[in-house]
């Protein structure tokens, strides 16, 4: 009971409080990027949460099994984003050869992950929070759907911004910005909330 | 870029092809980072560095290195030398490590020096990589300086840490906070396309190819001037 | 083919020469980062010990210590410096606390905190210079009580955690605790529950009464001692004859006690508040009276009223003199004023008449339920007078 109720707090509070593209600005070019469309948004969403959660699986136990016990830590980055790199070239293979469909909805946003600062973000951060293996997946996880949770959120608001008359300086990405200002703060206001959501 | 001089590959970088203002490149350390001066002035310098170094190493290996791997191999000196800084910056400057924490790592997935290594270093050479990796880290030291700078002194009270004691009353800590930072990203790229007339190079002609997102982003981060409006 | 291989082979050279490169740099900075890091640590050591200089830390797995030291270092001139984690209105409150050598409190902050309202960075300097005995007489802050509360019992533990390490022993035992051992051991038959007896007639020199909830027996507590007795009142506990004798009268006491209920509706001028009134065959009386504290004339939108009355059980002699007080019920507000629920508060009336009762320590912050308490207090007086005939009103 205990355990679950730590692992939800993790969860909850890495996709509300802690929201990684909102309050840690990690994976923010593709927020800005690919949320013009809700379609779009949902299909990078997805995407990113399911290689977030394998990078998470795998570079947990590298990390800690070899890493680690050969004294080499400071290999963390460059082997994370190899890791991360394949991983990418290899889940589109794979998509592409089991499920044509599935690559069809989500293979055009594989190649833009690997250069995603959250998915290297969650991985490093897993590890220098001390998180244990079933506590990273589950961060991993809630990272994940806090991301694809901004998205959707954004891509909602930038469907409207696009309707409306912006002043000539700040078309494109400078109203985007200051939207995005506005949801970063109305989630700073769920700080707090899911620590005292348990006692 | 080719009939220009060597001036005009250092300066482009600072001014006309400002990566953060213009290109809108990195943008996740330039809005983390910029909380305040120290922290903005240290990104930029160990960005520069790591700009600089992978700038000449790909130019010189550009021969070597072949087409199909080239995005992999880019990667791996760029990690390198990431870490290298990561490890020096945590032995001689730790306060600075504190600070930045995971930023520092993500520097890697940093558009800027990927972008510069494919459409730059790979077709240039090593005197002219070195000073576009001098001039793009000088552009995005000063450019997270300018914002650090309006986020700290008016929402922190402080320059790089001393106070200014007139504002101490009216600080407005929202500016040091997330949506701070969007704000002032936000009305800093208007400010800056209001001065140029939003005369910026397109991206598109620059240095997107180098970003995956290039294809999907047409007016997103990458495409910083939506001119056709 | 050929041209694979030499994309393979470039890509693995580029690896190995920029793992080289790396392993360089780490073999120059890794011992400089080792340095950093251990003075880093001896900073925040030294900001609660600046006259500490070298500290080692301390093996704590070799000592029993209060549960919220997680770190312990020894400093060269002889004090020690502990790291505490605690909760305070939420948990990972973490407390560096130095204790010198004489005892008292050199240092104390707060490392890292997700309290709400910023008396963590400030509380440990009113702390500083304290010992284990007068650490109590610093005042937690009002509407921060968690915070400092939980800060100023951390800070107790590191004294306490200080003693064991300089070699002395601690009860490290909650008050609680305590009790609930000597109860035990002076009679294991009750298998460690007790309640304690509301006690309604006089008993010469017994400070309290437990009974064994399984009905084995009592525990007479005599001053330092706790006397064992069976459930037909004989001692079986090692004890001289005297204090024997003592306990068994008061036991005996007890076990004669029948009460009678009292008809209200045959008193005229008893107090409304009244709820219901015993009089005993030796002519004591036990009264259930409510009192309004904050629950019924406070509130506000911070902490709204309950709506509640504060229910007393309090046992007088036909004279006025208490015997015994108990809140049975309250509803005031958490943490506050529900300290009226506390022995430490309504034991005090113990003894008192009406010309004293009004001589206890008020619950601080708390001034609508301590007053309250005292106002049901008085009628409870006004209640024996009027069933003893002695006020016409």
């Amino acid at each position: 009971m205990e355990t679950f109720k730590s692992l939800l707090v993790i969860l909850l509070s890495s996709v509300l409080v802690n929201n990684y593209v909102l309050s840690r600005f990690l994976g923010i070019c593709p927020f800005l990027g690919v949320s013009k469309k809700l379609g779009q948004a949902v299909g990078m969403g997805i995407s990113v949460t399911a290689v977030m959660l394998l990078a998470s699986a795998i570079t947990w136990p590298i990390q800690y099994l070899i890493l680690d016990n050969l004294g080499l830590g400071y290999m963390q980055t460059i082997v994370f984003i190899l890791v991360i790199a394949a991983l990418v070239q290899m889940l589109e293979v794979m998509l592409k050869k089991f499920s044509p469909a599935l690559h069809k909805a989500l293979g055009v946003y594989l190649p833009l992950i690997t250069t995603n600062c959250a998915v290297l973000g969650v991985a490093i951060n897993n590890i220098t929070d001390g998180y244990g293996f079933l506590e990273s997946i589950v961060s991993s996880l809630g990272c994940g759907l806090g991301f694809l949770l901004a998205m959707v959120l954004f891509a909602g608001l930038r469907s409207r911004i696009d309707e409306s008359e912006v002043p000539k300086q700040f078309r494109g990405l400078a109203v985007t910005l200051i939207a995005a200002s506005f949801i970063s703060l109305a989630f700073m206001g769920l700080a707090g909330i899911v620590d005292n959501l348990f006692v | 870029m080719k009939k220009n001089g060597y001036l005009s590959v250092l300066t482009k970088g600072i001014f006309k092809e400002n990566p953060v203002f213009i290109l809108i490149l990195g943008t996740c350390p330039t809005l983390a980072t910029t909380t305040n001066v120290v922290g903005a002035f240290g990104m930029g310098i160990a960005a520069l560095v790591v700009l600089l170094c992978s700038n000449i190493l790909i130019s010189l290996l550009r021969r070597v290195i072949p087409d199909a791997v080239r995005i992999p191999c880019y990667i791996t000196i760029i990690a390198g030398f990431v870490t290298v800084v990561q490890m020096v910056v945590q032995a001689f400057f730790p306060a600075l490590y504190e600070m930045l924490g995971v930023y520092l790592a993500l520097i890697v997935v940093n558009c800027i020096i990927l972008g510069r290594a494919e459409m730059f270093a790979s077709k240039n050479t090593v005197v002219k990589s070195a000073l576009d990796g001098i001039g793009m880290g000088l552009g995005f030291t000063l450019a997270l300086c300018a914002m650090a700078t309006v986020r700290e002194v008016f929402g922190a009270a402080s320059f790089a840490g001393i106070p200014i004691p007139f504002l101490e009353e009216y600080k407005i800590a929202f500016l040091v906070k997330a949506p701070g930072g969007m704000l002032v990203y936000g009305l800093l790229i208007a400010l800056v396309c209001a001065l140029t007339n939003g005369k910026g190079p397109k991206k598109k002609t620059f240095s997107c190819a180098g970003c995956p997102s290039a294809g999907y982003c047409n007016t997103g981060s990458c495409g910083g001037e939506k001119e056709e409006v | 083919m050929k041209k694979s291989i030499k994309n393979v082979l470039v890509l693995v050279s580029i690896c190995a020469v920029v793992s080289v490169l790396m392993a360089i740099t780490n073999a120059i900075t890794a011992p400089i980062i080792a340095k950093n890091e251990s003075a880093n640590a001896n900073k925040a050591l030294l900001e609660v010990m600046p006259d500490g200089k070298t500290f080692d830390k301390v093996d704590i797995s070799m000592y029993t210590l209060p549960a919220t030291v997680s770190e312990a270092y020894r400093a060269e001139t002889g004090g020690y410096v502990f790291k505490l984690t605690t909760t305070g209105y939420s948990s990972g409150f973490v407390i560096m606390c130095g204790v010198n050598t004489d005892g008292t409190v050199s240092g104390a902050v707060c490392l890292a905190s997700t309290e709400t309202l910023g008396y963590e960075k400030t509380f440990g300097d009113l702390l500083t210079g304290k010992n284990a005995e007068n650490i109590d007489t610093v005042d937690t802050v009002s509407g921060a009580t968690k915070t400092t509360g939980a800060y100023r019992s951390a800070v107790k533990d590191a004294l306490n955690a200080a003693l064991i390490l300089g070699g002395g022993s601690v009860d490290i035992r909650t008050e609680e605790e305590i009790l609930a051992d000597n109860l035990s051991s002076a009679l294991p038959a009750a298998e460690g529950k007790f309640e304690k007896l509301f006690i309604v007639e006089e008993l010469d020199g017994v400070d309290a009464v437990y009974k064994a909830i399984n009905q084995t027996g009592f525990v007479c507590v005599i001053g330092e001692q706790f006397i064992g007795l069976d459930e037909s009142g004989a001692v079986i506990s090692e004890v001289s004859e005297e204090t024997g004798e003592t306990a068994e009268a008061a036991i005996a006491k007890i076990l004669a006690t029948e009460t009678t209920e009292l008809t209200l509706s045959d008193y005229e001028g008893l107090p409304s508040q009244l709820v219901s009134a015993e009089r005993t065959a030796t002519g004591n009386y036990i009264i259930l009276i409510k009192g309004a504290g904050y629950g019924i004339i406070g509130g506000d939108d911070y902490h709204p009223a309950s709506g509640e009355y504060i229910y007393i059980r309090v046992s007088l002699t036909k004279d006025g003199k208490i015997i015994d007080c108990l809140t049975v019920s309250e509803e005031e507000t958490d943490g506050v004023g529900s300290a009226c629920a506390d022995e430490s508060f309504y034991g005090q009336f113990v003894g008192k008449t009406e010309e004293t009762y009004e001589d206890i320590d008020a619950i601080s912050g708390a001034t609508l339920t301590t007053d309250g308490y005292k106002k049901a207090i008085l009628r409870a007086f006004t209640c024996v007078k009027i069933f003893e005939g002695g006020v016409e009103n």
